[in-house]
C-alpha cells in the first residue's frame, strides 16, 4: 500500500516543499510586495440554487459580490444562482453543512469542488496592473471594489476573480478549473515580472 | 552584408560632429551622457536623448536610405516618426524609424535594402528606365504570362524594402494590456495636455497618449514663451494624476471607443499593444506639415520647416550650412529665424505668400543648389519648405466622421457629425495662439469629463482656422509619395488613364499606401488629381483612413505567445517516465511511453493503466435529469437504475453524431455523465442550451466536473485482481457486473467513482478519483500491480485496442456529415420516443436508408497499413468510401482498419480497392467492425 494519501495542487509548489494539512505545499516566503500564492488547498464548495429563491436569501451574497461569513469562510457569486464557498483546508463538509437543507421542493446542488478547481491569491498594490495584462475586465476600485466577484477570462482561461483585500492591500483570488491552474499561475508570474512579482507559500486562508 | 559583419568592420574612432550646436534652450539631449553606436560600419557618438538621425545629422550624414522603386538617395524630411527616408535596420530589428528611435549604447544601425552599399546602389539603374516605370507598370507588366510569376517574384523581392530578421535572433518580448480610462486623450500637445488636465481635475481617470518621447507638441521647439507654457502644462499634468504614455500612439478607434495603442520605450518590452475601452476619446494630434511638390523635392537637404526646428531646438543640430527657405506661414518664418540665430547662412527667404516659389532642387546625391521660379540659381545645402498643413483626421474618420476641405485654410478639417463619445481639440480643429489652443483644450476636457459623468457640462467655443495659401505643387513635377516613389506625373498619368477618383488613384499608383499611410501624401495627391481632372479638392475628398494610424509590430498584435495548456494530475509522473507528449486540443497527454505495441500486449495479456482525465464529466442533479437525457441522447433513459451505467449517442438537430459516452446514476437524482475528451465543452453547451431555451421548466443543474476527478482506466484480464488490492468495493462479477457504477475508497482515497465499462475490449474499470489524489492513486496502482505485470499505456495503444475491438471514436470515425445510421448505431436510435434532438432527420434517414456503412477492413497483404483518409475506389475514378482508422494490430499481427463504404459494398468478404497516397492500389476485404473478441467474452468476464 502506498503512503497515506497526500493531496497535490495543479500548481507545482516552489521549493522548499512540505506537507501541511494533508497537502504538498510550498513553504517559501515571498520577499516582495507583490505576491502570488497557490491557495488550492482551501476547501471549495459550489452551490447552485434559484437566484431569487429562499436558499439564495439564506446565503445572502448577491451576484457580483463576495463576503466573509461569520465562520470566516468566503462566499462569492460570480454569476446568478451560483456561489463558491471557500474555507480552511478540510472544511468542505462543514461549509456544506452550515448551509442547512433546502426547503422542500427547492432544487439546490451542493458540490465539493476542492479538487476540481485551482485557486490562487494575487496580492499587492500593483496586482491590478498584473491582471490588466491578461484580463480585459475593468479592475479599478470604482468598478471592482473589495468584495466584488466576476467571471471572466484571464490569460485565455475561464476564471472567476474575487476581490478580497488583505489588511487594506488589494488582493484577488482567482479560481479556474484545475487542469488550467499551472498555465494560469505561470501566466500571472510572466505578467508580473515587470512589477517584481514573487511566489509566496502556503497559508490556510 | 549582415549587421554583424558591418559591425566588425566598424572603425573604432568615432566620427566628428561638426554640425552639433551649442546648448539650446529646449534641447532634449543630455550632453553628460555619450552614446556610442555604429552606422553602416562606422563608429559614431551621440548624446542620450538623440534620435539615430539627429546624432548622424550632427556628424554630417545626409543620406539614410535608398528609395523603394528608383533607389534614389533619401535623407531627413520631417525629423519625426513620419520621416519617409529614414527607415533603417537596428541589429536584428528591421524597419526602425530612425528619426523617432532614440540612441542606445552599442546600437548597430545599417541601411536597409541597399545593394551593395548605400552610397553606390546598383538598383539606382532603375532611374534610367524611370519613364517606363510609371503608374500601373507593375500591374501591366507582371500579370502575364502567368507561369512566369514565380520568376518575377524572385526578382521583385530584391527590390522590396523591409529589412531582414535573423532566425538566430533572440525573440523579442511583446505583450498586451487592457485599460479603462474615463477619458483618453490622443495627442500631448498644448490642447491635448490642457484637455487631459481639465478632465482629470473633474475627477475622471485620464490616459494621455503622445507619439513623441515627451509631451509638448510644437511647444517644444518654440521660443521662450512657448517653453514657459510647456513647463506650466507639464507641471499641471504631473499634478493631476494623469497616466501619461509617451513614445506611444493611438493606432485605431473601433466601435464603442475600443481603442488600440502601441506603446514603446518600455524597459523590457519591445512593444506593447494596449486595448483601451475609453468613455470619451479626445482626438488632439495637432497638425502635420505637408511637403511641397517640385522637381528634386526628395533630395537629401530638402526639409520641412518643422524638421529644421526639431533638429535645431530639440537636438542642437544644424541641418545645413547654407539655406534657402520657402515660407508661406509663421512656422517657416520661425525656421528661418532659428537658422539665422544658430549661425546657418540663410541665403534667401522666398515668401510664398507673395507668390515667390522654387522651381527645382539640384544636386547629385544631395542638394547643392536651388533653381528659383524667377530662373535664378542659388547654391545651398539646405532647402526649407513651409507650404501648409495636414490635419490627421484618421481617428475621427474611424469614428465615422468624413473630413471636409476648407479652402480658406487649405487643409481638410473634421466634418460635422461625431459620436458623443468622441471629441476633437487643438490644431486638428483650428488655429490659434498657445493660450487659445490651451483654452480650447481646457473646455474640451471639461466637456469630455462631463460626458463621462464628471463635473458639469461645458461649452466649447469654436477654434477657427487661419487663412493659408493653397500650395501643393510648383511648376515642375516631383514626388507626392516618398516611400512609394510616386510622383505628381504618375498621378496625372493615372488620371489620364481614367483612374480619376481619390480611391482609384490610390490603388493604381499606390500613393498613400506606404508606411506613412497618407499623412504626408494625401492632400498633395488629391490636389494633383484635382489639377489633372479639373475637379475641385472638395469634390474629390480624401481616401478613407483605417486602422492602424501608425505601424504596429506583428509581435505586439500577437502578444505573449502562450496558448492555454491543460494538464492531468498525473502529468509530473508522465514527464519523468518518458511519455511522448500528444497535444490534444488544449490537453497535453501521453501518446505512449515509447512502445505502444508492447503497451497493447500488456493490456491484452495482463493489465495496463491509462490516464483518461480529459474525458468530459458532467454532474447532473435534479428530478428532470431523465427527461434531459432522453432529449439529448437518441436512446432511452427512463429506466436507468441507481448503480447502472448506459452508453448513449447524442446527435445534433441534423441527425449528425455530436458525441457519445456513458452516463451513470449515482443516486436518486444524481447522475454523472461522461463525454469524449474533445466534446466536453460542446456537450455542456448543448445541454445548457436545451435546458435554457427548450425546456426552462425542467429542474436540472449541470456542473462541469471534468477536472474534479483524475480518471484512470484499468484494463486487462488482471485488472480486477489489481484493483481489488486497493479498494473496499466488492469487484466480483456478481456484485459489480458490466455496465454498473459504484462509489468507494481507492488507495485510502474516499469519494471515488468506479465504472465497469470497457473501451479496449478487456475487463476494465474506469475510476474517477478526487483530482488532488490522482497521482497518489496512479502510483499506488503501479506499485501494487508490479507482480501482475501492470504497465501504463498511452493514447496510441488505446487507439489500437479500441480499433481491434471496432469501437468508433467520434470525430475520428465520424465527421460533420455522419448520421447515426451511417455509423452502424441504428439499433440505439429509438424512434418510438416522443422526441429527442435530431429525431426528424433520423426518422427520414431511417425511412430513406443510410447511404454508407461503417465496416471493418483488412488489406489482403497484412503488412500494408493504409494511411487514414485513403479512399476506397472502383476501377476507374469513382470513390466508394474512405478509411477512417488504421493501425497495425499487435494482437492480430496484421493491419486492420475501420472504413466507410457505400452500402452495396458493406457485406463481409467483399473485396474493395484502396488507393494509397503513393498511387498504388491494393485489395482489401470488408469485415465486421469488430476485429477481436466479437462476442465480448473478455469484456464481460
Amino acid at each position: 500500500m502506498a503512503d497515506r494519501p497526500v493531496a497535490r495542487s495543479a500548481i507545482a509548489p516552489a521549493p522548499p516543499v512540505a506537507v501541511r494539512d494533508g497537502w504538498e505545499v510550498s513553504t517559501r516566503r515571498a520577499s516582495g510586495a507583490l505576491r502570488l500564492a497557490d491557495r488550492s488547498p482551501l476547501a471549495k464548495v459550489l452551490v447552485r440554487a434559484d437566484p431569487d429563491g429562499p436558499f439564495a436569501d439564506r446565503i445572502g451574497v448577491a451576484t457580483g459580490t463576495a463576503r466573509r461569513t461569520p465562520a470566516n469562510a468566503l462566499a462569492a457569486s460570480a454569476r446568478p444562482g451560483e456561489w463558491l464557498l471557500m474555507g480552511p483546508p478540510g472544511s468542505a463538509g462543514n461549509l456544506a453543512d452550515d448551509l442547512g437543507a433546502p426547503d422542500d421542493g427547492e432544487l439546490v446542488t451542493v458540490l465539493d469542488v476542492t479538487h476540481g478547481r485551482a485557486l490562487m491569491r494575487l496580492t499587492g498594490v500593483r496586482a491590478d496592473g498584473v491582471l490588466a495584462k491578461v484580463c480585459g475586465v475593468d479592475l479599478s476600485d470604482r468598478a471592482m471594489p473589495d468584495g466584488s466577484a466576476a467571471g471572466t477570462s484571464v490569460a485565455r482561461v475561464a476564471t472567476d476573480i474575487v476581490r478580497d483585500d488583505v489588511a487594506g492591500v488589494p488582493s484577488y483570488l482567482l479560481h479556474c478549473e484545475r487542469s488550467s491552474g499551472q498555465h494560469l499561475f505561470a501566466s500571472l508570474l510572466d505578467a508580473g515580472r515587470e512589477f517584481g512579482i514573487d511566489v509566496d507559500g502556503y497559508a490556510n486562508s | 552584408m549582415t549587421a554583424r559583419v558591418r559591425a566588425a568592420r566598424s572603425s573604432r574612432r568615432p566620427a566628428e560632429t561638426p554640425f552639433r550646436l551649442p546648448p539650446q534652450p529646449g534641447e532634449v539631449i543630455d550632453r553628460s551622457r555619450l552614446v556610442p553606436f555604429d552606422w553602416d560600419g562606422r563608429r559614431y557618438v551621440g548624446f542620450a536623448g538623440d534620435t539615430i538621425t539627429s546624432a548622424l545629422a550632427a556628424a554630417g550624414v545626409r543620406t539614410f536610405s535608398r528609395s523603394f522603386k528608383y533607389s534614389r538617395p533619401r535623407g531627413i524630411l520631417t525629423a519625426s516618426a513620419l520621416d519617409p527616408g529614414c527607415t533603417v535596420q537596428v541589429g536584428d530589428e528591421p524597419n526602425v524609424r530612425a528619426s523617432a528611435r532614440r540612441l542606445a549604447a552599442g546600437m548597430s544601425v545599417v541601411p536597409q535594402n541597399v545593394w551593395p552599399t548605400l552610397r553606390y546602389d546598383l538598383r539606382s539603374v532603375n532611374k534610367v528606365v524611370a519613364p517606363f516605370l510609371t503608374a500601373g507598370f507593375y500591374y501591366k507588366t507582371f500579370m502575364s504570362p502567368r507561369p512566369l510569376w514565380p520568376a518575377y517574384e524572385r526578382v521583385l523581392s530584391r527590390f522590396a524594402s523591409g529589412g531582414w530578421t535573423s532566425p538566430d535572433a533572440i525573440p523579442s518580448y511583446y505583450d498586451q494590456r487592457f485599460t479603462h480610462p474615463d477619458v483618453l486623450v490622443a495627442g500631448g500637445g498644448p490642447a491635448g495636455m490642457a484637455a487631459a488636465v481639465e478632465a482629470a481635475r473633474a475627477g475622471a481617470r485620464v490616459l494621455l497618449v503622445e507619439e513623441e518621447h515627451e509631451l509638448g507638441g510644437s511647444l517644444r521647439w518654440g521660443g521662450a514663451q512657448e517653453l514657459e507654457a510647456l513647463g506650466r502644462l507639464r507641471a499641471d499634468v504631473a499634478q493631476a494624476g494623469i497616466e501619461v504614455l509617451v513614445d506611444s500612439v493611438v493606432a485605431g478607434r473601433y466601435d464603442d471607443n475600443w481603442i488600440s495603442i502601441a506603446q514603446r520605450g518600455l524597459p523590457d518590452v519591445t512593444e506593447r499593444l494596449i486595448k483601451a475601452r475609453a468613455g470619451i476619446l479626445v482626438v488632439a494630434p495637432g497638425l502635420i506639415e505637408r511637403p511641397y511638390v517640385f522637381a528634386g523635392n526628395d533630395l537629401p537637404g530638402v526639409m520641412l520647416s518643422t524638421a529644421v526646428r526639431r533638429l535645431i531646438d530639440l537636438y542642437a543640430v544644424a541641418p545645413g550650412s547654407r539655406a534657402v527657405v520657402l515660407s508661406a506661414n509663421a512656422e517657416g518664418d520661425a525656421a528661418a529665424a532659428d537658422l539665422d540665430r544658430v549661425g546657418v547662412e540663410v541665403v534667401r527667404v522666398l515668401d510664398a505668400r507673395r507668390g515667390e516659389d522654387v522651381r527645382r532642387a539640384l544636386g547629385r546625391g544631395t542638394l547643392s543648389a536651388v533653381e528659383v521660379a524667377d530662373g535664378s540659381r542659388i547654391d545651398c545645402d539646405l532647402l526649407v519648405t513651409a507650404t501648409g498643413w495636414t490635419a490627421p483626421t484618421s481617428l475621427l474618420n474611424m469614428a465615422g466622421n468624413q473630413p471636409v476641405w476648407d479652402p480658406l485654410a487649405a487643409r481638410f478639417r473634421p466634418g460635422e457629425g461625431l459620436p458623443d463619445t468622441v471629441l476633437a481639440t487643438g490644431g486638428i480643429v483650428g488655429d490659434g495662439s498657445v493660450d487659445e489652443l490651451v483654452a480650447h483644450g481646457t473646455a474640451t476636457g471639461a466637456l469630455a469629463a462631463a460626458r463621462a459623468g464628471f463635473g458639469s457640462a461645458a461649452v466649447v467655443a469654436p477654434l477657427s482656422p487661419h487663412p493659408h495659401p493653397a500650395l501643393f505643387r510648383a511648376t515642375t513635377h516631383g514626388f507626392v509619395d516618398f516611400p512609394e516613389d510616386v510622383s505628381s506625373k504618375d498621378v496625372m498619368a493615372a488620371a489620364a488613364e481614367g483612374y480619376d477618383s481619390s480611391e482609384l488613384v490610390k490603388r493604381y499608383t499606390t500613393a498613400t499606401m506606404g508606411p506613412t499611410q497618407g499623412k504626408l501624401e494625401t492632400v498633395n495627391t488629391v490636389a494633383v488629381l484635382a489639377e489633372a481632372t479639373g475637379r475641385s479638392i472638395e469634390e474629390l475628398g480624401t481616401t478613407v483612413w483605417r486602422p492602424p494610424y501608425a505601424p504596429i509590430s506583428l509581435g505586439a498584435l500577437a502578444g505573449r505567445v502562450s496558448p492555454p495548456a491543460r494538464y492531468s494530475p498525473m502529468q509530473p509522473w508522465h514527464e519523468t517516465h518518458s511519455a511522448v507528449p500528444l497535444v490534444a486540443g488544449e490537453w497535453i497527454r501521453p501518446d505512449s511511453y515509447g512502445d505502444p505495441a508492447a503497451e497493447v500486449r500488456a493490456v491484452r495479456s495482463a493489465v495496463g493503466i491509462i490516464d483518461v482525465t480529459p474525458l468530459g464529466k458532467l454532474a447532473l442533479h435534479g428530478p428532470d435529469v431523465p427527461n434531459l437525457l432522453a432529449a439529448a441522447y437518441v436512446n432511452k433513459w427512463a429506466k436507468l437504475d441507481v448503480g447502472s451505467v448506459r452508453y448513449g449517442v447524442m446527435c445534433a438537430e441534423d441527425g449528425v453524431i455530436l458525441d457519445d459516452g456513458v452516463t451513470g446514476r449515482l443516486g436518486a437524482a444524481r447522475y454523472l455523465m461522461s463525454t469524449t475528451s474533445s466534446g466536453a465543452a460542446t456537450v455542456w453547451q448543448h445541454l445548457e442550451s436545451l435546458l435554457q431555451t427548450e425546456h426552462p421548466d425542467w429542474r436540472v443543474h449541470i456542473t462541469p466536473m471534468t477536472t474534479a476527478y483524475a480518471s484512470i482506466n484499468i484494463a486487462g484480464p488482471r485488472s480486477r485482481e489489481l484493483l481489488t488490492r486497493l479498494t473496499d468495493v466488492d469487484l466480483s462479477a456478481d456484485a459489480f457486473p458490466y455496465m454498473r457504477v459504484r462509489t468507494g475508497r481507492i488507495a485510502d482515497v474516499a469519494d471515488c467513482v468506479l465504472w465497469r465499462i470497457g473501451f479496449t475490449g478487456e475487463l476494465s474499470y474506469e475510476i474517477h478519483v478526487p483530482a488532488s489524489y490522482g497521482l497518489h492513486v496512479w502510483e499506488a496502482l503501479l506499485e501494487r500491480g508490479r507482480d501482475l505485470g501492470v504497465r501504463p499505456f498511452g493514447v496510441e495503444a488505446q487507439r489500437i485496442l479500441r480499433l481491434e475491438k471496432g469501437h468508433l471514436i467520434v470525430a475520428q470515425d465520424t465527421d460533420g456529415l455522419t448520421k447515426a445510421y451511417d455509423a452502424g448505431l441504428g439499433d440505439l436510435v429509438k424512434l418510438d420516443k416522443d422526441d429527442f434532438v435530431g429525431k426528424p432527420e433520423l426518422l427520414w434517414q431511417h425511412e430513406d436508408g443510410a447511404q454508407q456503412s461503417l465496416v471493418g477492413l483488412v488489406p489482403v497483404d497484412p503488412s500494408i497499413v493504409p494511411a487514414e483518409g485513403c479512399q476506397i475506389v472502383d476501377g476507374a475514378t469513382g470513390i466508394l468510401g474512405r478509411i477512417t482508422s488504421s493501425r497495425r494490430s499487435p494482437t492480430l499481427d496484421r493491419s486492420i482498419c475501420l472504413a466507410y463504404v457505400l452500402k452495396q459494398y458493406a457485406e463481409p468478404d467483399t473485396v474493395v480497392t484502396v488507393r494509397l497516397p503513393d498511387g498504388r492500389r491494393i485489395p482489401a476485404t470488408v469485415t465486421p467492425p469488430t476485429h477481436f473478441d466479437p462476442e465480448g467474452a473478455r469484456l464481460r468476464g
